[in-house]
């Protein structure tokens, strides 16, 4: 089974995002901000993240820089999670290594499509 | 698969809630630091959660507003637009909408509210122009048809820095057709000793016969268009007409004038308007995931004690003995502890209602032309969930009497040699087991004189009526004691300071209020931590069993009869230590007093002594009553049930609960006696009086 790890400090869209994930039949492991996905990532290996940009402590942009170089994490899928209209904040996280992004409000089946679609 | 995400609608409305309660004290403190970037991200991520939420549920008019506020939000957070008194007013203004949409769910397809589309109009009004939503462009139509692609794809070297294998756009490139022919380009691939393993050297050449559009094919490169150059042709459309281009999207913009012009409502409007909905007492708890799991480790802790006396019962022999009553003993500690943290879940701190007051404090000040600052001190300090509900109220109407009443005008608080700043304060603390609310002010106090000739004038109190200046202070909270013609629009919906502390009584607490006139007043609520468990101590009345609870009870005084001083139609005192303090004979309180004297004149008549019965001092707020009990029978936790289901409220009862031998008992309340006992100062022939009247049968069920 796939693990995914899920970083949003907005509890109700974590949660959305585990829920319709762990139906795709995939397994979830959630964080609230940057810094907190990094130190899970320290135990647990995952083969993608799919991350909120606007967050407390450590933000999305951030984050995926700090992810890339990590050795485990370098040529893994990362997706973003993001608004329509927030064309700027897609292109830096694309040029931090971003592999895709998610439009929120999301859409389950999209969702799980855009998965299937960056995941090997 | 059709997931249903319906399930999360009513934690994202709690969550949405408390994000706005975030953004309006955020906005407060923007006022006094109107660039902190800290704060305006703060805000800007509250209305980017909610707008990402609403979406999902379907909630349109929420998600346009709030995108809307989004972009002011983030002119704001990148420093175009200045943070002014204008646009915070704007800004609000907008969180009181936010918390109405919230609180009356939106009905599909339900049009704009109005005081929404005016605030929105207000906040476009404060956006350049080309900030305005405008709808998105319909996608074009699509020949349908047998393509024939012919697909050239470059990745840029850095692919691989995305993340992105290759391999899997192939994949998904053939998931959309048939596959005739597919080259890979090899030619740029280095020598060995050169090859860098981050990078990626090849390219392909691909044919694909395919049903789907152009537009779908690209879309396999949706996400790495900067870092590959894909050439697509369609070798099957080559003789085909393009198809036309779409229409440019109709402009089509809810126009300014055609709204109607909408008084913004009053401060005084919005709680009204609210709806305890989202926080009613059905609702949800969020419970720290460490709370839960030291709950979960005492549950593992339980279940071995339990499998441990199990199996020494199980093989039982009288050397057991000892390790079974320390397996007890574990069990009841574990019990005990258990009993606690699954009440602490409940426990809230009483911050997030604390600073809900900056807001109303800001109103009143802007209303009234009056400078006043708000400061909260223990916030951190928790407190049974219910009651954090049951405060609101009256701890509102206490915040807006200080700010109107209370607070002078500038001019005069100059005049008298005070700083031009009102200044509130709202503090939280522990004491003695109990949860302490304080909040006070420096403003005008309240002058006893005429506390005291309004309620002889509304016949509250008669001329002969001899009342220190502490009680009289008190009168302020008998019913009909402050009218509503005399509240002011903005501290007034007709709520009066009797409500306040019926809410307070409700929850088993006590109000109490000081003021010293010219220099301010101060309010006191005291309330115990929670409603359901207390240590309580066991009574015997006649043959009745009664439960005290322990934290009123200052101590136990052995009572002869001579020592009960009675007081010319005040009742009956004991002077202990110097101090006199009123008695209340719960026997009569009970209506047992014929039973109780039948069996005392026969005790007498067989000479025997009377003195064996006890006074239990319990103190309630400010106030010491003494309790004459006939007899101590120990101390225990009890559960509290409430009489409400079957009896209603009981006077000086706060509940019932059932004791270990399954008898009920009733549980005192003992707030709610000292205040009868208080009354009976002003009305003569209740409760205490001696010989006047018949005693309050109420409790005898």
């Amino acid at each position: 089974m796939k693990r995914v790890m899920v970083v949003d400090d907005a509890v109700t869209m974590r949660q959305m995002v585990s829920f319709t994930l762990k139906k795709g039949g995939y397994e979830v492991v959630e964080a609230e901000h940057g810094q907190e996905a990094l130190e899970k990532l320290k135990s647990v290996s995952v083969d993608l993240v799919i991350t909120d940009l606007n967050m407390p402590v450590m933000d999305g942009i951030t984050l995926i820089q700090n992810l890339r170089k990590m050795p485990s994490m370098k040529s893994k899928p990362i997706l973003m999670l993001t608004t329509e209209g927030m064309a700027a904040k897609k292109e830096q996280g694309k040029a931090a290594g971003a592999t895709g992004w998610v439009v929120k409000p999301f859409d389950p089946d999209k969702l799980l499509q855009t998965l299937a679609k960056v995941l090997p | 698969m059709k997931i249903d995400l319906s399930q999360f609608r009513q934690t994202f409305l709690q969550e949405s809630a408390e994000h706005v309660a975030a953004m309006e004290s955020c906005l407060l403190q923007l006022r006094s630091a109107p660039g902190d970037s800290e704060l305006l991200n703060s805000i800007f991520r509250a209305a980017h959660s909610i707008k990402g939420g609403a979406g999902s549920f379907a909630l349109t008019n929420l998600a346009h507003f709030t995108h809307q506020l989004e972009n002011l939000l983030d002119r704001l957070r990148s420093m175009e637009m200045q943070a002014t008194e204008e646009v915070i007013a704007v800004l609000l203004a907008s969180v009181d909408v936010l918390h109405r949409m919230l609180d009356t769910e939106e009905a599909p397809e339900a049009p704009m509210p109005p005081d929404a589309l005016e605030l929105q109009q207000r906040i476009a009004a404060l956006l350049p122009s080309e900030e305005r939503v405008a709808p998105a462009p319909a996608a074009p139509p699509e020949a349908v048809g047998e393509h024939l692609y012919k697909i050239e794809f470059r990745p840029d070297r850095e692919l691989f820095s995305s993340g992105t294998n290759p391999i899997v756009l192939l994949r998904n490139l053939a998931a959309l057709g048939s596959v005739r022919h597919c080259q890979l380009h090899t030619e740029e691939l280095p020598a060995l000793v050169d090859l860098d393993t981050a990078q990626c050297y090849l390219s392909w050449t691909m044919e694909l016969a395919s049903a789907c559009p152009e537009s779908e094919v690209r879309e396999v490169f949706e996400f790495v268009e900067h870092l590959v150059e894909v050439r697509i042709q369609d070798l099957a459309a080559a003789v085909r007409p393009e198809p036309l281009p779409a229409p440019p999207p109709a402009a089509k913009e809810a126009s300014p004038a055609a709204a109607p012009a909408l008084a913004r409502p009053g401060p005084g409007a919005q709680p009204a308007a609210k709806k305890p909905v989202a926080s009613g007492e059905a609702g949800s708890i969020r419970v720290p995931i460490e709370k839960v799991d030291r709950l979960i480790d005492l549950v593992g802790e339980l279940v071995i004690a339990n499998v441990m006396t199990a199996q020494m019962v199980e093989t039982f022999e009288p050397s057991c003995l000892p390790r079974l009553r320390d397996a007890v003993a574990a069990m009841e500690r574990s019990t005990r502890e258990l009993h606690e943290r699954v009440m602490s879940v409940r426990m809230l701190p009483v911050g997030t209602l604390f600073h809900r007051y900056n807001r109303t404090v800001y109103d009143i000040a802007q209303a009234t032309g009056k400078q006043i600052r708000l400061e909260i001190a223990g916030e951190e300090t928790e407190i049974d969930k219910s009651m954090l509900e049951l405060l609101g109220d009256p701890l509102t109407h206490l915040i807006r009497n200080a700010a109107d009443h209370g607070i002078e005008m500038p001019a005069v608080r100059l005049a008298a040699g005070k700083p031009v700043e009102g200044l509130i304060k709202l503090k939280a603390f522990h004491r003695a087991g109990r949860v302490v609310i304080e909040g006070s002010d420096d403003g005008a106090g309240v002058d006893v004189e005429k506390v005291r000739a309004k309620a002889l004038a509304r016949g509250l109190i008669g001329a002969e009526t001899q009342l220190s200046d502490e009680q009289t202070i008190m009168l302020i909270f008998e019913p009909g004691f402050s009218t509503q013609e005399e509240v002011s629009s903005l501290s007034g919906r007709g709520v009066g300071m009797d409500v306040v502390k019926r809410n307070v009584e409700q929850m088993h607490g006590t109000v109490h209020f000081a003021s010293v006139k010219g220099q301010g007043s101060t309010i006191t609520i005291e309330l115990p931590l929670t409603l359901a468990i207390l240590e309580g101590l066991l009574v015997r009345v006649a043959d009745r069993t009664l439960v005290l609870p322990l934290l009123s009870v200052v101590e136990t005084v052995p009572l002869r009869p001579a020592e009960i001083v009675p007081v010319a139609q005040q009742g009956e005192v004991v002077v202990i230590r110097g101090e006199s303090i009123p008695l209340l004979r719960m026997s009569r309180f009970l209506g047992l007093e014929r039973e109780d004297t039948v069996a005392e004149a026969a005790t007498e008549a067989a000479g025997g002594e009377i003195h064996r019965r006890l006074a239990v001092i319990v103190q309630a707020g400010q106030r010491k009553i003494g309790l004459v009990v006939d007899e101590l029978l120990g101390q225990q936790q009890v559960v509290g049930k409430s009489l409400k289901r079957n009896l209603r409220d009981v006077a000086g009862l706060m509940g019932a609960t059932i004791l270990g031998d399954g008898c009920v008992a009733p549980i005192v309340d003992v707030a709610s006696l000292a205040a009868l006992n208080l009354f009976s100062f002003q009305k003569s022939g209740r409760v205490n009086s001696p010989g006047a009247g018949k005693p309050q049968p109420t409790a005898a069920a």
